[in-house]
């Protein structure tokens, strides 16, 4: 009887609908209003990659050491440099970074000696064309650029 | 495709399933011969996903192919990552710090929610309660940070490396892990009020896609199918890997093998690993997060098989090594793939609709299947 | 990496222990000749047998010593050895709590049993292997590949056959585009 009742007058259905009646206060709205509402990614983030220069003489930080080429996975940085006679060392002279392939595991600024490649936080990286996404040297230096959208 | 069986009976009819079909939980293609409604035979056709996974690990050094692991399992990159990593080392003989064990175990059990979070949420979708989803994906959300935080991505994390870790842990991990599993398990039970209890819920799952513990052997199956099927078998407690047996924990079972047990046995799972984290996230011993191995991964001439507990069965590696960097051959043992064998025996003589939950209740990840 | 130069080189042969214990002993009991070998690498115990008793190997062991479920069956290709393959079965025990590995090698050509009549579930794994390694095995219910499309030639788990190289005629017939590269 007390079954028939409870089936009768749908108090299963009912509770499963309070845990919803439950959730409709505004605080719980977990959703992000994305380009107004910027998402807050994590200081390890790893997205758009970047050659750091130095802050003041604005000058490379790479020592074009290959470490990088060599430890990505999918072979898809090129470093070009030439070796320069006076100081005996490599200068950097191109460097590309082929995004459309990349994975972002990580494995190249793993292998940086010099922090000089580096994972940053912007996550905003799309291209109209493959090419695009192809970045080279002052691409990897200034950082992504995405298009902007006016109404 | 010229090979299907295509001879019909007068009062049979074929129906194409997928793979551009949203139940089927990615692009798994089912030929299913009808009887009406009822479904006679199926027949999984697979390799949508190929991406010769393991042929690409015979390219990569061992460091390198660690990333590519994460996107088979794409749901459990973690646990996919941690197997991997195990199987290295046990080639190399070394065994990863204490400390970098215990974190290991965290993030893999965090990573069991997540997978199952998604597939409840999935698998009620697909027969028709839409409001889980947004409940389960939410305090997916909450995993999803914690990896994020700690590692810098959040699907296909490449958190752990051959030997350890890479990442130390960050200011206030602990805290977080707590404050996660503290308001966690309320939620659990949020789910069951939602659909435990709800009559249609049960109805639709009870006595849907029985299987028993002994075809499942029979086939293969493991995971969480097997235990609803009744058998304990968890390699988490028979083989412990990565210091589980300092865990106390339990291996939920249910008896009767049908959807609705595997869905009650994923429920309990999930109670279980905030019980590992829990205890996990209590002591983390102090210490190194790298083992001392030596810097190229190079393994001595051999082979071996190291699986674990992976969200959806034992997911295992079996690798030969010839002594160089580079693996000499690389295989998955991947739990989708076995455990979706055993469809055509759950779906025999189900209605079509069935099919879906069937389908769901595996918990499948083409990424794994297809490789 | 920075050690210096070993004196003595790494062994090029796995360094294997021999495997005692009541496994093996059942194994040499019922085939005998047939095992060629019995050790653990690792503390992973294996058998190395002659292909004709691999399929009577696994029943022995599924019916007598409770080997109830077949993990995996995958191969290894060695192309400069012949016989080329070798197959590798994986069991496990859950009565005992105990994994074993049994290999054998196959030629190129030759046509091992199929081992669907004791395991179920040996059904897809083998369409992998004939799939990745073109092993056919005789009387298998279901031999098509699995994961390549049906009408792909080659076999992309062979050593000889390259990571891009793709079957051309295929990919241009179904796809419409010149290459997949």
């Amino acid at each position: 009887m007390k079954k028939f009742l409870r089936s009768f007058l749908l108090l299963d259905l009912l509770e499963g609908l309070w845990v919803t009646f439950r959730h409709q206060t505004p605080s719980q709205i977990e959703t992000e209003q994305y380009p107004s509402d910027r998402p807050a990614v994590s200081e390890r983030y790893r997205g758009a990659p970047r050659l750091n220069v130095h802050p003041e003489t604005q000058e490379t930080l790479c020592i074009s050491c290959n470490l990088c080429a060599v430890a990505c996975p999918e072979n898809l940085i090129v470093v070009g440099s030439v070796r320069n006679p006076e100081t005996k060392r490599k200068d950097l002279v191109t460097f590309t970074y082929d995004l459309s392939r990349c994975m972002f595991c990580g494995l190249c600024e793993d292998a940086c000696p010099v922090d000089a490649l580096e994972l940053t936080q912007d996550f905003e990286i799309a291209s109209y064309t493959r090419e695009g996404l192809i970045w080279d040297r002052q691409a990897l230096e200034e950082g992504p650029r995405p298009t902007q959208y006016r109404q | 495709m010229t090979a299907l069986d295509n001879t019909l009976d007068n009062n049979e009819m074929v129906l194409n399933m997928g793979p551009q079909h949203p139940s089927t939980h990615g692009v798994l293609r089912i030929v299913l011969k009808l009887d009406g409604e009822r479904v006679k035979s199926t027949d999984c056709i697979i390799g949508y996903l190929h991406r010769g996974v393991e042929k690409i690990a015979e390219n990569r050094t061992y460091v390198q192919f660690a990333p590519y692991v994460d996107r088979m399992d794409y749901l459990a990159a973690v646990s996919n990552g941690l197997g991997y990593c195990l199987a290295v080392e046990k080639l190399m003989n070394a065994v990863a710090t204490p400390r970098a064990q215990a974190v290991r175990v965290i993030l893999t059990e965090l990573n069991r929610i997540a997978s199952h979070l998604l597939w409840l949420g999935t698998h009620a979708l697909d027969l028709g309660a839409i409001t889980p989803l947004f409940y389960t994906l939410r305090e997916r959300e909450a995993v999803l940070k914690i990896f994020e935080n700690y590692c810098g991505a959040r699907l296909t994390t490449h958190a752990f490396r051959i030997g350890g870790l890479q990442y130390e842990l960050y200011e206030g991990f602990e805290k977080e892990v707590e404050a996660f599993c503290g308001q966690f398990l309320p939620k659990v039970d949020e789910y069951e009020e939602l659909l435990s209890g709800n009559r249609i819920w049960r109805e639709r799952l009870r006595g849907v896609g029985i299987i028993d513990a002994e075809t499942c052997k029979r086939y293969g199956v493991t995971g969480p199918v097997l235990r609803a099927a009744g058998l304990a078998w968890d390699l988490r407690k028979s083989q412990p890997y990565s210091g589980y047996e300092q865990y106390e924990f339990d291996v939920p079972t249910r008896s009767s093998g049908d959807t609705l047990d595997r869905y009650f046995v994923r429920l309990d799972e999930m109670r279980q690993s905030v019980r590992i984290i829990q205890q996990a996230v209590a002591n983390i011993p102090a210490g190194p997060i790298m083992a001392k191995i030596a810097k190229v991964v190079k393994p001595p001439v051999g082979e071996a098989y190291v699986s674990i507990e992976a969200p959806k069965g034992e997911l295992g590696y079996y690798i030969v090594s010839d002594g160089t960097t580079h693996p000499y051959r690389l295989r998955v043992r991947p739990p989708s793939f076995v455990n979706l064998q055993a469809l055509g025996h759950m779906s025999k003589g189900a209605l079509v609709a069935d099919v879906v939950a069937i389908i769901g209740t595996i918990d499948i990840v083409l990424g794994e299947v297809d490789r | 990496m920075a050690e210096e130069p070993k004196p003595v080189k790494a062994p090029a042969v796995m360094a294997t222990a021999p495997w005692e214990g009541p496994v093996p002993d059942l194994l040499r009991e019922h085939f005998g000749a047939a095992v060629l070998e019995t050790s653990s690498y690792l503390e992973q115990p294996f058998a190395v047998l002659t292909l004709p008793a691999m399929v009577p190997a696994l029943e022995m062991l599924q019916a007598e010593a409770g080997f109830d479920y077949l993990v995996d069956i995958t191969a290894v290709d060695y192309p400069k050895r012949t016989p080329r393959f070798e197959l590798v079965y994986i069991l496990y025990s859950h009565g005992r709590n105990e994994r074993i590995r049994l290999k054998a090698a196959v030629g190129l050509g030759e046509k091992p049993l199929s081992a669907v009549p004791v395991f179920l579930g040996a059904n897809w794994l083998e369409r992998e292997v004939y799939d990745m390694f073109g092993i056919e095995f005789s009387g298998h219910p279901d031999p098509r590949r699995i994961l390549m499309p049906e009408e792909w030639t080659g076999f992309p788990l062979r050593k000889d056959y390259g990571i891009v190289e793709m079957d051309n005629r295929w990919v241009q017939a179904n796809l419409g585009i010149e290459s997949g590269q």
